[in-house]
């Protein structure tokens, strides 16, 4: 069976001001598809989920970055959230004065609008978010809060999980998106994560430790180290970083 | 002499404390002019279009039938003239425009009576509507509950209603344009609230431009009387329809008093024409345990200032003031306050916050001044502003005038940048940039604009805060 291409990423290098951070990267991850890159702390993970969204202050020097055959690197930064990436960040950002419905709504119906689907009314909007938070552990009295202000790092990656739910991505780049999660919380997150999986949709898992992979089971496993991926193999390879280490992979200073 | 300063028949001139009122403003504007980058308290906004020797100022379609009624030799019925009845009344010096020949040199625009006028501009909640177009009124007159009384200044100076507080609340001295508006003093309304009576919605004042090419010079006196234990709320609405591009002046002057225990709520919203010249002043004076709020939303013209003093001139007064400001282009967009604690335990509160873009210049004048017996008294005052372009400016003057012990006064002033990794979150989410910038700017804006009071109001300020204005 021939599988179709989601993201090519060629020979990427990328700066970030004049420090030369990804040197060299190279994958491919087809549709349906759970990849999961893991790197010690600084390889530059959170740098290449930045670069595959677009955030500004990076520049691509080499290389190329195709997503569903088209060049990435030339879309804006809500192009590409549109055409179905969506980033659950490592650090959320707080945004005071700005209810979360009211964000939320915004994204939902930008993103539905660019797929040709009428935007959402208040009342679909709300019985949606609903449903979604419940399953979640978000209740209404949170997402009226100003977004991610005064959430504890749970409810930050719990947001981003619904996020991701409500906007329904083809393409999600999780980072690190176990850090700061009890084990109920891992679980929720992970069963928000796992029901986008449908075969279809794909993801990059992006992560320091194994213990998310056990929960989230990728299809591949990508060691990172110094810009590139040093070593590829399936879930087992995750195992066997989390007894070894990292250093092996990580060059002598 | 200035091309502000013309010589114009006004209604009542045969009154003669009218006429020395007038006179005085006259006398006062040709003393200080226009101001200059020299004028203190115009360093920051200069209102150099005011130079220009090509204003037109619009005779009073509304004040001839007045005229009619009390000046005995108005020849409006072609008695007195030898015209048999077919003059378009030049020559007979009654200064009337009857027929639809527009000779007022209006150019098609001056709303003759015979003229259809569309008054139904969308007002978004129920009031009670005053209408003035290129700063004439317009004679319809709203059913009102018993106790409170619209009629035109005018009327109110033949009915000696507005003696007693014309031109008294009102300074001239370091106010050219307070000046200038008493010196044209003639349209514009007279508003009194019986004592205790409570309105109960708001009243709306509207003026509509209509400028075409002219650059209209339209001159608005307000007189509002609260009696003791009354309560009301004006709203006024500044805006502009066809051709944008004339540099037409509004000028205002509110005469505000408020009685004992009285509370008045007076919001605006100053949605001007691009090049337009919009300088605005009111006067308020408060009784004991008076209550006024202000809130002003400026967003047009060029040169735009809302200038308030404010005298709280006995115990427990109390004044808050509040407005935003989001701008553009070339504009100069100016709030300027002036509180003036005079008695012990009186309180006032500013948040004035600003958007600014392009080349725009935002400015903010706030003055407390705390008289020696004023113990006890708080003074607030905080200036905010968010900048979207480099180019953008502020200047922010505060000034404390504190002479009593006892007494708790702040000022402060920030300004910032829309925060680029809340805009980066928002557009990961798939949220546009410039939706993204306006989410962060309602937010920015939204405590301030969240201290009206009156819900329809504040939902109308809020969407027009949201609207960018025409360009
Ligand atoms: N904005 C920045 N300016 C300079 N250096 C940066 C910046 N962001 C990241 N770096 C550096 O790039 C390297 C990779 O960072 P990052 O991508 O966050 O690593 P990881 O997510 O794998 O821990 C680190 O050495 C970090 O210090
Ligand atoms: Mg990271």
């Amino acid at each position: 069976m021939s599988k179709t291409p989601l993201l090519e990423i060629e020979n990427l290098h990328a700066k970030v001001g004049d420090k030369e951070i990804i040197k060299g990267f190279n994958l491919t991850i087809n549709e349906g598809e759970v990849h999961a890159v893991m790197g010690p702390n600084g390889a530059g993970k959170s740098t290449l989920s930045n670069v595959i969204c677009g955030k500004p202050g990076y520049e691509i020097t080499s290389g190329s970055i195709r997503f569903k055959g088209k060049d990435l690197t030339k879309m804006s930064v809500e192009e590409r959230a549109r055409e179905g990436i969506f980033l659950c960040m490592q650090y959320p950002v707080e945004i005071p004065g700005v209810p979360t419905t009211t964000f939320l709504k915004h994204a939902v119906n930008a993103v539905r609008k660019h797929r040709n689907q009428p935007e959402l009314d208040t009342m679909e909007f709300v019985k949606m978010v609903r449903e979604e938070g419940k399953k979640l552990g978000i209740d209404a009295d949170m997402i009226k809060r100003p977004v991610n202000v005064g959430f504890s790092g749970g409810e930050k990656k719990r947001l981003e999980t619904l996020q991701m739910t409500v906007l329904k991505p083809c393409f999600s780049i999780l980072d690190e998106a176990d850090s700061g999660l009890d084990i109920d919380a891992l679980k929720v997150v992970s069963e928000g994560v796992n029901a986008l999986r449908d075969g279809q949709r794909s993801m990059l898992v992006i992560t320091h430790y194994q213990r998310l992979l056990n929960y989230v089971v990728p299809d591949f496993v990508h060691v990172y180290a110094d810009g590139r991926i040093v070593k590829s193999g399936d879930k087992n390879l995750a195992l066997e970083l989390e007894e070894k280490g990292y250093a092996e992979f990580v060059k002598e200073k | 002499m200035t091309g502000l300063l013309q010589d114009i028949k006004l209604f009542g001139e045969y009154i003669p404390w009218l006429q020395a009122l007038r006179n005085k403003g006259r006398d006062s504007f040709e003393e200080q002019g226009v101001p200059t980058a020299k004028t203190e308290a115009w360093k920051y906004t200069k209102p150099r279009d005011l130079n220009a020797d090509d204003f037109v100022f619009l005779p009073s379609n509304f004040l001839d039938e007045l005229r009619a009624e009390t000046t005995e030799a108005c020849c409006c019925h072609h008695e007195n003239c030898d015209c048999s009845g077919d003059c378009r009344h030049e020559d007979c010096g009654c200064g009337h425009h009857h027929d639809d020949s527009h000779e007022c040199g209006c150019g098609g625009e001056c709303h003759c009576h015979n003229h259809e006028l569309n008054l139904n501009y969308g007002i978004p909640f129920d009031a009670y509507q005053i209408h003035f177009v290129n700063g004439k009124f317009i004679p319809i007159f709203p059913a009102l509950p018993r106790g409170v009384e619209i009629i035109t200044l005018m009327e109110a100076v033949l009915i000696d209603e507005a003696k007693e507080h014309l031109g008294k609340i009102a300074e001239l001295d370091g106010y050219p344009f307070a000046a200038l508006n008493t010196a044209y003093m003639e349209e514009g309304i007279y508003i009194r609230i019986n004592k205790d009576v409570k309105l109960d919605k708001p009243i709306m004042l509207i003026n509509h431009t209509e400028a075409g090419s002219k650059n209209l010079f339209c001159n608005l006196r307000n007189l509002i009387v609260l009696e003791n234990g009354a309560e009301a709320e004006l709203v006024e609405w500044y805006k502009y329809a066809g051709a944008q591009k004339s540099r037409y002046f509004t000028n205002i002057v509110n005469e505000i008093v408020l009685g004992k225990n009285s509370r008045f709520n007076h919001y605006k919203l100053q949605d001007e024409a691009y090049k337009a010249n919009h300088v605005s002043l009111s006067f308020v004076k408060q009784k004991a345990e008076a209550e006024y709020r202000s809130f002003c939303l400026q967003k047009g013209a060029n040169i735009g200032r809302n200038e308030i003093k404010v005298r709280l001139t006995d115990e427990k007064a109390s004044a808050e003031v509040n407005a935003a400001y989001i701008m553009s282009g070339w504009a100069t967009l100016d709030t300027t306050t002036n509180i003036e604690h005079l008695a012990p335990q009186t309180f006032s509160e500013q948040l004035v916050k600003g958007v600014v873009n392009g080349d725009a210049r935002g400015v903010f004048q706030g003055k407390i001044h705390i008289a020696p017996d004023a113990v006890q008294t708080a003074g607030h005052q905080l200036h905010k502003a968010l900048l979207l372009s480099d180019t953008a400016e502020i200047d922010v003057k505060p000034e404390l005038e504190i002479f009593a012990d006892d007494v708790k006064c702040s000022h402060g002033a920030a300004s910032g940048e829309l925060d680029e990794r809340q805009l980066f979150y928002m557009q990961s989410r798939g949220i546009g940039r410039e939706e993204a910038k306006q989410i962060l700017i309602d937010a920015y804006l939204e405590d301030v604009i969240s201290k009206i009071q009156n819900e329809a109001v504040r939902n109308w300020i809020k969407s027009a805060a949201q609207t960018e204005p025409v360009k």
